[in-house]
């Protein structure tokens, strides 16, 4: 009797299969139950739609190109690959971070492993993995239409900052073929802080172009390219001194996988990629230019990875091999008025060459308790292929190496158990990091954060942390009210971060001084989040969420960039085809911030934001509109994130149209 | 059979010659119709390589290039085939009319340049190394010495050059010739002096145009003013050390970590490092010690806090 009291109480426990480590964003279609979407809808942008993402901050140098941030850990500390895909930035002062060289028409979803746990194909993923799946229309499986064909049509348009979106695609699908493409377009004047005053140098434009195709060489064996163009132009950057003329990205693969239907193995796909990223700063629209620069990056790299999936009902194996090669070059040409040019080479033509096996295992144990072990052993080689740069940076450090080895490597382990209305989570894990170009041999890079110029410190050993994590969810009055606290500590060795260099004079006209990476003892993050999950009618649905970290150093002093205790409360509606949405966000004021490392304090904030959606459908056509207004009371505030307190946007009304036509 | 004569031929297809290489000084070779072979003043074939490689690198000035004795034939060279403010390095080449071979001995002395100054019809001379050397043993054929002119050739003066030569005991050399010197572009002032009482001495900084971005030895020069003026400059028998401080005016004064002073070595010349973190101009800000280490030149603290004694240098 109390066998089958258990079984049922655990059947109906719908938080089994979820994992607290894994959270997702889905970009298109129609959101299922319990997924997150941003509001906007695919109309959004890519950072609209990770700031959807539970341990997910972003950090934001202007209107455009967000830098996500992951349990409160910037890039360095953060894998972001597309498909599997390693692709690297191109830009020395982190105006470009990958995420923004596609689109969310690119996007199927946004995947998000927290903390060491990472997806197969990341490495030096401390904070986290991020995996944008990109959006392939798929092989047709029902017997009933052999041919299927749709269009997608967005417009979308905010009021502030006259931000205008426009967007198209089609896709075609077979049961042996498919493929589908699209252009999207984004154009915005500067914004407005709230309270009316305009922000300078906050205006962007972009262009994305992608299309994927799919072929079934055999029922088991199939074959899919991707590509994706970006292209941004005159992106204004209102917290850095320079703007962008243009950043553009060329991204494609192809990938091969064979199926087994039966047995162990699941699927083989090996993929080989290639992308290049172009990135030309931009300073000539800009008053009262001390000295006229030029600081163009590049980024190329290509790779190829190899993952095995097997299951037999207890076990769910990955195995992955990976290798890529990356190159790093940027210099800067200053023109002082009327004397010679001065050159720099600031990323030294860095040739990365990274290969690595992962292995992941989740073992159901029991119906009710799973393990998952997931480890990665990566080595990487790097070549300083500039010697102009080389022996620049020999200066700082005498003696130093043409080329360097690192080995990596991370293990993880979670144990989830279930019981009755809740379920346990815990987990723990050890990895490590290369340092980052920047981190190893930047050469003058200037940070307007803390106004200091960077050099780069090729000495530099391994960071790693030891990660733990726990969660705990309970689920009451049948499901309606779900809890749930979720906490993890990383506690590193070899944390990075740049430190005062007092015998060094910076390079930048009014930086304070040269800060060069070394590495601390030892540094502490902490997150935490509680979050509440209510449906008090069938209509209505109140959630809320409270995040506070922590992040000391080795003296016990604060970290920078550590966000403040932060929540959101919001109820949601829903009634036939509308859905409506009332939310308030807020920050307190910042007590624990990064002083010893430059940061400000920021002021406590609180926003209101409203925002609708209606679906209406015609035979197999879907016209979704969506519209809604942001920062409601128009409050002139800037968060933790926001470089150099750059003011958010003030009040945004948008609306946005998706119609989807399938003939 | 005393001439034990291998003959290897090389092909060297850059340089358009056939060359023939030998285990014993007298050496037989074919260069471009020069003919080495049993000529005991001249240079083996793998000598004669090097200086013909060597002379391709460098520029022939004609109006120190003479001839001795209708014998030989002098040839001077610069890194331009010209001469400009500041230090110069100059090479001498000795060849044969005859043969064409290159000469391996042979003394170049008293390398006279003299100034007119227009205005006050008035004569100087100018820094110059002592002594014509052999610039180094895989070339024993070639010569080096350097002048370092106090200025370029302008309405206010000119030039001209005098230097006596000795080869294989046939004496002759180039007397009063006048030469153009040429000015340094903007950013380049490599040649600084200082008075310690009634005394001039001159800093000549060396090639400088060299450097590139990252560690460099930085070499220069210490010579005094001689009485007559007329005289050449010999360098100065005191002992100095040099510091430099390297400033980007052009970028905030921002400097370099880690440069070391010049102190003197056993040639004479003074030799310390400079680190550069980029390109464009480098004002070098110099203090002149003497052995006592007191400041004897520069190392003042003008408003801007630098010393008012330097070398300007454009990478």
């Amino acid at each position: 009797m109390i066998a089958l009291a258990l079984s049922i109480l655990l059947s109906t426990d719908t938080l089994a299969t979820s994992s607290h480590l894994i959270d997702e964003v889905v970009v298109v279609s129609a959101a299922t139950e319990g997924r997150k979407r941003s509001a906007k809808g695919q109309v959004a942008s890519i950072d609209e739609h990770l700031a959807e993402l539970s341990h997910v901050n972003l950090v934001r140098r202007g209107s455009y190109a967000w830098e996500p941030v992951v349990n409160n850990m910037a890039t360095e500390r953060v894998s972001t690959t597309i498909d599997g895909m390693k692709i690297f930035y191109a830009c020395t002062d982190k105006m470009d971070p990958v995420t923004s060289y596609v689109e969310s028409s690119n996007l199927q979803s946004i995947l998000l492993n927290s903390g060491l746990n990472g997806n197969p194909q990341s490495t030096g993923n401390i904070g986290g993995s991020l995996d944008l799946k990109l959006r392939k229309a798929g092989f047709v499986t029902s017997n009933l239409s052999p041919l299927t064909s749709h269009l997608n049509v967005d417009a979308g348009y905010e009021s502030n900052g006259h931000l205008q979106v426009y967007g198209a695609d089609v896709a075609v699908s077979s049961r042996r073929f498919y493929t589908n493409g699209g252009f999207f377009f984004r154009h915005a004047d500067n914004y407005k802080e709230g309270g009316g005053r305009k922000v300078q140098f906050s205006q962007f434009q972009k262009v994305n172009a992608f299309a994927n195709a799919g072929v079934k060489l055999t029922t088991r064996d199939v074959l899919e390219g991707t590509f994706i163009f970006d292209r941004a132009t005159d992106v204004g950057y209102p917290a850095l001194n320079m703007d962008v003329a243009k950043a553009e990205a060329f991204i494609t693969s192809l990938s091969y996988r064979h199926s087994w239907y039966e047995g162990f193995l699941n699927s083989w796909e090996t993929k080989a990629y290639y992308n290049h990223i172009t990135h030309i700063m931009d300073d000539t629209k800009r008053p009262d230019v001390e000295i006229h620069m030029d600081m163009p990056g590049k980024s190329w790299t290509s790779g190829l990875y190899s993952l095995v999936s097997a299951s037999n009902g207890r076990h769910d194996v990955q195995a992955n091999y990976d290798l890529y090669y990356n190159r790093l070059f940027a210099d800067m040409t200053m023109y002082p008025g009327g004397a010679a040019p001065m050159y720099m080479v600031t990323w030294p033509d860095v040739g990365t060459l990274n290969t690595g096996l992962a292995l992941s295992d989740l073992v159901s144990l029991t119906d009710n308790q799973s393990l998952k072990v997931s480890t990665k052993l990566a080595f990487q080689t790097q070549r300083l292929n500039n010697d102009e740069g080389y022996h620049a940076l020999e200066v700082f450090f005498p003696g130093m190496k043409q080329s360097y080895q690192q080995v990596t490597g991370r293990i993880a382990a979670n144990y989830q158990f279930s019981l009755f209305n809740s379920q346990l989570s815990i987990g723990a894990g050890w990895g490590s990091r290369a340092p980052t170009v920047t981190e190893a041999y930047g050469y003058y890079l200037n940070n307007t954060f803390d106004q200091y110029d960077y050099i780069g410190n090729p000495r530099l050993k391994n960071e790693s942390a030891i990660e733990l994590n726990g969660n705990y969810k309970l689920s009451l009055f049948n499901s309606q009210l779900s809890i749930s606290l979720d906490a993890n500590a990383f506690f590193f060795s070899n944390y990075i971060i740049g430190q005062f260099e007092t015998r060094l004079s910076p390079m930048t006209v009014d930086a304070e001084g040269v800060k060069v990476y070394y590495n601390l003892d030892h540094a502490t993050i902490v997150n935490t989040s509680f979050t509440t999950d209510w449906k008090l009618f069938p209509w209505l649905t109140w959630n809320t969420r409270l995040a506070y970290a922590v992040g000391r150093d080795d003296q016990g002093d604060q970290l920078p960039l550590i966000s403040p205790f932060a929540y959101t409360s919001g109820l949601t509606f829903a009634y036939k085809r509308f859905q409506g949405k009332v939310e308030v966000r807020g920050n307190s004021k910042q007590v624990n911030y990064g002083k010893k490392y430059g940061e400000t304090r920021t002021p406590a904030w609180a926003i209101g934001n409203i925002s609708g959606q209606y679906m209406l459908s015609i035979a197999a056509h879907d016209l979704t509109l969506r519209a809604g207004v942001e920062n409601l009371f128009d409050k002139r505030y800037t968060t933790y994130a926001d470089w150099c307190d750059i003011p958010q946007k003030g009040r945004n009304v948008y609306v946005n149209v998706s119609l989807r036509l399938t003939p | 059979m005393n001439k034990k004569v291998m003959t290897l031929f090389l092909a060297i297809a850059s340089l358009g010659l056939v060359s023939c290489n030998s285990n014993d000084d007298e050496t037989g070779i074919v260069i471009d119709g020069i003919d080495l072979t049993k000529d005991v003043d001249c240079c083996s074939a793998e000598e004669a390589l090097q200086v013909y490689k060597f002379i391709q690198t460098v520029k022939i000035i004609p109006e120190l290039s003479t001839e001795v004795d209708g014998k030989y034939e002098v040839w001077a060279y610069t890194k331009t085939g010209t001469l400009h403010k500041g230090y110069n390095d100059l090479y001498f080449v000795v060849t044969k009319k005859k043969t064409g071979n290159y000469v391996k001995y042979f003394d170049i002395k008293n390398i006279t340049p003299l100034m007119h100054m227009v205005k006050m019809d008035m004569w100087h001379s100018t820094p110059v190394g002592s002594t014509f050397e052999v610039f180094d043993t895989t070339r024993p054929a070639v010569k080096q010495g350097w002048v370092s002119l106090l200025m370029n050739t302008s309405d206010a003066g000119s030039w001209q050059f005098s230097y006596d030569i000795e080869v294989l005991g046939s004496k002759g050399g180039v007397q009063k010739q006048a030469i153009k010197v040429d000015a340094l572009p903007d950013g380049q002032d490599w040649l600084k002096n200082f008075k310690i009482g009634d005394d001039t001495y001159f800093l000549s900084l060396v090639n400088p145009s060299d450097w590139k971005t990252g560690k460099n030895t930085i070499q220069a020069y210490v010579s005094k003013k001689s009485n007559p003026i007329t005289t050449p400059y010999a360098l100065a028998t005191e002992t100095f050390t040099i510091e430099i401080d390297p400033r980007m005016p052009d970028m905030g004064n921002h400097t370099s970590p880690d440069n070391t002073p010049l102190v003197k070595q056993k040639d004479g010349s003074y030799t310390g490092n400079i680190n550069l973190t980029m390109t464009g101009l480098w004002r070098i800000h110099l203090t002149v010690r003497d052995a006592e280490g007191n400041i004897v030149a520069g190392g003042d603290d003008l408003k801007d806090g630098f010393s008012s004694l330097y070398w300007d240098v454009t990478l």
